[in-house]
This record gives C-alpha cells, structure tokens and sequence, in this order.
C-alpha cells in the first residue's frame, strides 16, 4: 500500500513543479498607459435609473461630432460598483459610470476608478464645494452632474412662508402649529440630517486641512458639536418631536406623518419632492431657517459625479465625453428633463433655477452645506454618531458622554477596519 | 499466506504500469478501456493545464504583479484548481484500483470481464451512482466551491485597502482570528451579538416550538367543533410572506404611532412601552413576532404527527388511570420529538441566522452605547453590516467561519442523538 501512496504522490509533485512557473507574460502592465490612445468605437456608460433621458440628448451630439457610439444602461448607482467590481477585470464594464461622490474615497483607494486630467478652466464652471467633494487625496476624481442637499419644506396649508430662524420654528410649534399636529419634524438621530445642525453650532466630522481630511482628528466632541446635540435633544425633550421619529425607521415615519397632512413642516432632500407632490400637498420649499446662534444649518451637500472607469481601455476618450456631459449646455438640458441640479455657477443664476422656488431653495442651501466627508473612514461614523444623538434624545445618556463614547467609538474602528498596513 | 495461491504476478505489475492511466489495463488486455483511459489521461492535462498551472500558481502567491494579477479571480481559479486536482486524483486511484483488481483476477486464473460485461456491470450496480452522479457534480460546484472560497477567504487581508485592482490581496494565516479575541473594538462586540444570538435562538425557537405543539394538541381534541376554520385561522401566519408581516409589525410596533401602543395597551390603561428605543423592549417583540410567525409550520407538523398515534394507546392509557397531563406527558410529546425533532433543530439553526426578522424589524437597533453592533443586531446581521458598510470582506468571513462551526457542531451533535437519523435501515 505504501507504494500505492508514492505512486498517487507522484502527479501532485508534479503539480507543484509546474506551479513554480506561473503566467508567462512578466511584461509588465498589460494596460496601454503611456502609448497612444486610438479612437474607440464605443464607449459603455452606466447612468442611473430613470435618468437616461436626460442623458440621450448629448449623447447624440457627442456621437455626431467625434463619430463615437455612447452605448448607456441604467443600473441604480450602487449597483454599478458592484457590477464594476466584477465586469472590470474581464473588460465588459463600463468606460464610465456614475456615483455619490462619499464613495469617490472607497473606490479611489479600491483602485476602480481612476483619477482625470482635466484643466482648471473645465473645473472652475463648477461650484467649489463640488469639486472638492469630488477630489480624494489631491486628485479629482470625476466632474460633478448633480447636488443635492436638505432644505425646509413646508405645507402651505398650514404655513403660510418659510420661517427665517429656527426660533421661529420654535415658537410655531410650541404654539398653534397653523393647525397641524406637529409643526416641525426632522429626523435628527439620523446623522446625515443632524449634522447640519451640529456642524452649524461649530462641531465637525473630521478637521478640513485646506481641503484634506485630517480622520485623525474628530470634532464630535468640540463645543459646538454638543451645543448642536443639546439643541436637537431639546426639541425630543420637550416633546416637540414624538418617541416615534427616533431611530432608523424615522426617515419613513415622518413622510408618512406629512403625506397624511400631520407635520406643517419638515427638512428633508429634493428625491422627497415628487412623492409629497403626489400625496396631495401644496409643498413649498426654502433653505433651512437660520440656527439661535445666528449661523446658517450646514448641511451635508451629496454630489453625483460622472467618473472614469480604472478598467477602461480609453480613458482619455471616457474624460472627454464626462467634460462633454457636463458642460453648461447639456448639463442645462439634463437639468431640464431630470430637475436635478447641476452645480455649475453660471446655471445657478440662470433663470431656469433662479426662479424655480424649490430648485432655488436647493443650490442656495448648497452654497451653505458642506459636502459629505469622501474619506473611506467616514463609514465608521454614520452608526455610531445616529446612536449618540439617539441616546441623548431619549435621555438614556447626556449628550456630552453619548458623542465622547461614540467619538471613542468611531477612533477604534478606524485604527481597526482603516488603517492602510 | 494467500498470495501463495495466486499463479503470477499480474496485478503488481498492472497497478505499476497504470501510473500512467491505461497502460495497466492495455497489459490487462482490455484494449478499449486501456484506450479510454489513456485518452482521458492525456485530455485531462491539456484541457486543464493551463487551469492548473495559473490556479496553483495564483492560489499560492495570490498575484505578484500589477495591474496584470487579480488576487481576489486567482484565488478563484486556485480553488476550482483544487476541485479539478480533486477530480483528477479520484480518477487516478481508480484507475491503479481497477488495474490491481484485473491483475489480481488473471492471477488467480479468471478472465478479465470484457468491456460489454464491464458495462452491464455498471448499469446493475452501479445505477445509483449514475443518476446520483450529475447532481453531486453540480453540488460540489454550487456548495463545496462557494464554502471553499469563503473559508479561504478568511486566512486573507481582502478589506478596502487590500483590494484589486488598487492592491494586491495577502494570505495572512489566522490573524483575523486572533484579532477577534484581541482586539478590544472587535472582542467587546464579538462577545455581546454571539451572547445575544444565543439568548435569542433559544428563546424564539422554543417559544414557537411550544407553541405550535401547544395549539396542534387544542385543535386535535376530538369534540372540538369548527376545527376547519380554527386550522385556517391559525396556519394565516404563516401563509402571509414574512417579509410583508414584519414590517407592518415594525409599523404596529412604533413607540408613538403604533397601534400596539396607541390602541391594545391604552385600552387596557396600560403606559406607551418603547417598543423601538428600548434594547430590552425590542428584544421582548422580536422573540414574540418570531414565535407568531413560526408556530404554524411546527403546529401543522404536529397535527400530521398526532394523526398518526394509534388510539390504543390513549385507551390504554385510560384503562390504566391515566390523567389527561399523564396522556400527553407520556403518549403525545414523546410521540412528536421522537419524530420532528430533526426538523425542530433545524428551526434552532434556521433562528440562529433569521436575518430577516432582526433587519426589516428595527435593523439591529437601538442603538447601545460602547459598541458599534445594534442592541438586536445578532451575528449575520453584523456579518452583513461588516460586509456591506465597512467592506472587511476577511474579516467578515471570519466571522462566517466561526459562526458556521458554532451550527455545524449544534447541528452535528443534536442529529447524531435523534433516532429518526439512526434508524436508516428500517
């Protein structure tokens, strides 16, 4: 038997002999970086659900004046890394595609999209805060196609206009309410609606060095970041907002609460205006009324961007067409079919937005948020930083040991799941 | 010694020459086998050459070069590598097997069976394994391959930052193992989710167990009228989608809203619980909204069970004295373990993973302070928070791991001990 074991050996030996040898090309990158680009045929792009149509138009035009097909599919947007992730390597993905610009950090250090060249007097059409939303350690990453951030929205029948301050607010739902239930609700457990009153008080997520990120140092627990966390525990303290708008079914309570004509007023994002509209209510929107302290609310500004694929085999022609679809021209016709908002300056004056109550409302509350950290380290903050503001707001902690703890919290986890060995 | 009574030396000889496949049984004079044999051999190292040599290669380094290697697609290809070495060495051993065997029948003066005999012969003995075949070649692709990768998986450092085609993926040994124990941020909530896991399957599971038994034995009494629409009533739990019951208990179970709060307890003068804010509260509804949605499969089970105890038995019983408790005690529930019990552990290992009712319930929450897992989050539903939020892919599948060997070993011990796994020949 034991020569039975030694013949039966033999060919995994053999194996391993034959594994020393592994690929045969050692030619080094096996991607064109560095030789000339030839035109493509094609080029793949992912767009959002439902948003194609507002795509088509310059799509057209790009394959009129270059002589490029565009090919696009629709795929919700974190669908596309996923599919990128797996279509990449096998060279079926797309050679651009469309993302939130907070995941820029992750796939940027993943290495699935890859940095443009694109010169300042491109940049400089767009707002500031969207390009650096869109820059991840010094390099952009892609040219923003939309923003989007929370603003005020009100009934109209129970409101008659946006109040200026949130002592105003305040005083509305402590008192009459203009009829309503609840005269205001927001869900701030929720940490990307609380920040902006955070943020507004003096606190930050992580300290903006002239446009790096510095994860190392946390302002969850300055001064300003508990006077905003006293402030929102305030409102649930006093009864102002009911038990029932606390935790990770708030979001959805509260729509349901102003579609059944309950709340007079309500801060959530414009992907919540059709939905009202549909419910029947007479909406109004205004940017955020000023915080007691005088300051404005300081929102989270989301960016959508178009972003280059690291995959594609032509990146060059993929710059041009991202340059292409978001220049002033098709970016007004995208705003035009789509209703989001492009931040480009020259769109923001113009009257298409300027006299738009609810567009308006968006690019101006814009100007005064501050976009969503990009960092990959920012994952470690949506869950502990919501349960802080959760627990403060039912009282189980003060505010003041609830952000230390979930500051803790979150410096843990970024030594443990973020640093780059 | 018997090998005295054979007449030469055949078989040694066949076995040494089927080191490469056919020889043996060319020299046993089965030309069409040998043949056969010698073509697989030969197809099986072109067709799979290159597999073998990229995939042993690429499981082995996990790639050296960018962006040319994908470490995550060569670990891919290494362990269906293994599968196909797997395969190849089964085929191998046979084939010294079978040489040896022929050998030894002309040693001991038979004829080798011809190839129209070697065939009937499969067909007669071998026809399980022929239909079997098929489906167990696709289940080792579907389970064995995926189970493979995953327990792999966690010897590596795949997270964000160790992730194609930016970096090149690393075996690490048992680090994400020791990590677990060790590191505080990743012990401290190791150790709450698992004792809650724990906690919750017990309870859940039991509680819907004795539940379903419970109402099987109500409706099964004999002078109980309107049976067929009490059955109905009760199997509507389970007939209504679990997702969809779920969350309109989320919705029922609001701490300010909800109609449990507002309408059921405030009828009977009872204070607004938070249901949704309160880890112990949550917890309480949780296991209660596992229990209604459970019971009624159990209870279904059982009344099939009860069926079929034969009446003797309880008139026996009742010959004897028996009391109505003495009759269940003793007749009924031993009657229904004996025979459910495989299906009831798996309802143990099926709550220890329901990541449905936890997530679309109140998504791990509320919140608890010190750790970054909700206060019902329970171990998949971290695994999934893990995966999905903060992509430690390893580490993750760490967790699966050590999760996995917690049911294997439940699942192991508990199916040994049950009778209606032992008593297969019957």
């Amino acid at each position: 038997m034991k020569k039975l074991m030694a013949y039966m050996l033999t060919p995994v030996l053999a194996f391993g002999v034959l594994s020393a040898c592994g690929p045969k090309d050692t030619s080094g990158g096996s991607n064109n970086q560095g030789k000339a680009e030839g035109k493509p045929d094609k080029l793949v792009v992912w767009e959002d659900t439902d948003k194609s149509v507002g795509l088509e138009p310059a799509a057209k035009s790009f394959e009129k004046k270059y002589g490029i097909k565009i090919q696009f599919k629709e795929m919700p947007m974190l669908d596309q890394q996923d599919k990128l992730r797996l279509d990449g390597p096998t060279h079926k993905g797309a050679d651009v595609i469309t993302t939130p610009h907070d995941r820029v950090g992750p796939l940027a250090t993943e290495g699935l999209i890859a940095p443009l060249n694109v010169s300042d007097d491109i940049t400089s059409q767009y707002t500031d805060s969207s390009i650096s939303a869109l820059t991840f350690k010094g390099k952009l990453y892609g040219l923003p196609k939309s923003t989007e951030t929370p603003v005020f929205i009100y009934n109209k029948k129970y409101m008659k206009q946006a109040p200026a301050t949130f002592d105003d607010v305040y005083t509305f739902s402590k008192g009459g309410k203009g009829g309503a239930p609840y005269g205001f609700l927001a869900n701030w457990t929720d940490f990307y609606f609380a920040h902006g009153i955070l943020s507004g008080f003096g606190g930050y997520v992580f300290k903006d060095n002239n446009g790096t990120l510095d994860t190392k140092n946390l302002g969850l627990t300055n001064n300003g970041s508990l006077e905003g966390a006293d402030y929102i525990s305030k409102w649930y303290k006093e009864g102002l907002f009911p038990k029932g708008i606390i935790g990770k079914k708030a979001g959805q309570t509260i729509d349901g609460l102003f579609n059944e004509k309950k709340v007079a007023s309500v801060m959530n994002g414009p992907w919540s205006f059709q939905g009202y509209k549909d419910a029947g209510i007479d909406i109004g929107v205004a940017p955020m009324p000023k915080l007691p302290n005088g300051e404005y609310v300081k929102t989270f500004i989301g960016v959508k961007g178009w972003n280059v694929s690291a995959y594609s085999e032509h990146k060059k022609w993929a710059q041009k067409f991202v340059e292409w679809i978001t220049n002033e021209e098709n970016a007004k016709i995208r705003y035009e079919k789509t209703q989001e908002i492009p931040p480009i300056k020259a769109l923001m004056k113009d009257p298409i937005i300027a006299d738009n109550e609810a567009a308006k409302a968006v690019a101006l509350q814009s100007e005064r948020g501050v976009p969503m950290p990009n960092v990959p380290e920012m994952a470690e903050v949506w869950v502990p930083a919501g349960n802080a503001l959760q627990l403060a707001a039912t009282g189980k902690q003060d505010s003041k040991k609830a952000l230390e703890d979930a500051s803790k919290t979150i410096e843990q986890n970024i030594k443990a799941k973020h640093t780059d060995k | 010694m018997e090998a005295l009574a054979y007449q030469s030396n055949h078989r040694k000889t066949a076995a040494l020459l089927s080191i490469i496949p056919g020889i043996g049984q060319l020299y046993n004079k089965q030309r069409i086998k040998g043949a056969i044999f010698l073509i697989l051999a030969a197809s099986y190292f072109i067709v799979f050459g290159n597999l073998l040599n990229m995939g042993l290669w690429g499981f082995f380094t996990l790639g050296t070069e960018l962006p040319r290697d994908h470490s995550i697609i060569l670990l891919v290809q290494g362990v269906i590598a293994f599968i196909v070495i797997g395969f190849g060495i089964v085929f191998y051993v046979f084939n010294i097997y079978d040489a040896f065997q022929n050998g030894k029948k002309r040693d001991q003066g038979f004829a080798v069976t011809s190839i129209k005999e070697q065939y009937q012969n499969v067909i007669d003995k071998g026809f399980p394994y022929l239909l079997a075949g098929p489906g167990f070649f696709i289940l080792i692709f579907v389970v064995v391959f995926p189970i493979l990768f995953m327990v792999f998986l966690s010897f590596t450092n795949y997270d964000l930052y160790h992730s194609p085609p930016a970096r090149l993926v690393d075996w690490v040994g048992i680090q994400n193992f020791t990590e677990m124990f060790t590191m505080d941020i990743w012990r401290n909530t190791f150790v709450s989710v698992f004792a809650w896991t724990i906690i919750w399957t017990f309870t859940a599971t039991t509680l819907q167990v004795a539940a379903g038994i419970f109402l099987a034995v109500i409706i099964n009494q004999k002078d109980l009228k309107f049976k067929g629409i009490i059955r109905t009533l009760l199997i509507l739990p389970w007939a209504v989608p679990a997702f969809v019951s779920i969350l309109v208990f989320s919705g029922m179970f609001n701490d300010s809203f909800g109609a449990i709060n507002n309408d059921i307890l405030a009828a009977f003068g009872i204070d607004p619980i938070p249901w949704l804010t309160d880890p112990q509260w949550t917890k309480v509804a949780i296991i209660f909204i596992q229990t209604w949605l459970g019971f009624p499969f159990i209870m279904a089970m059982t009344t099939g069970v009860l069926q079929s105890i034969p009446e003797e038995l309880y008139e026996a019983a009742t010959v004897d004295g028996a009391t109505v408790w003495d009759k269940f005690k003793s007749i009924t529930l031993p009657m229904i373990l004996a025979a459910t019990a495989p299906i009831i552990i798996t309802q143990y290992t099926f709550n220890f993973n329901n990541f449905n009712v936890i997530y679309l319930f109140n998504e791990g929450g509320p919140a608890v302070a010190g750790q970054s897992a909700g206060g019902t989050d329970i171990l998949i539903s971290w695994i999934y928070n893990l995966t999905m939020t903060s992509a430690q892919y390893s580490k993750a599948a760490a967790v699966t791991v050590l999760l996995s060997v917690v049911i294997v070993t439940v699942a192991l011990i508990n199916f040994k001990r049950t009778k209606a796994f032992k008593e297969e020949g019957m």
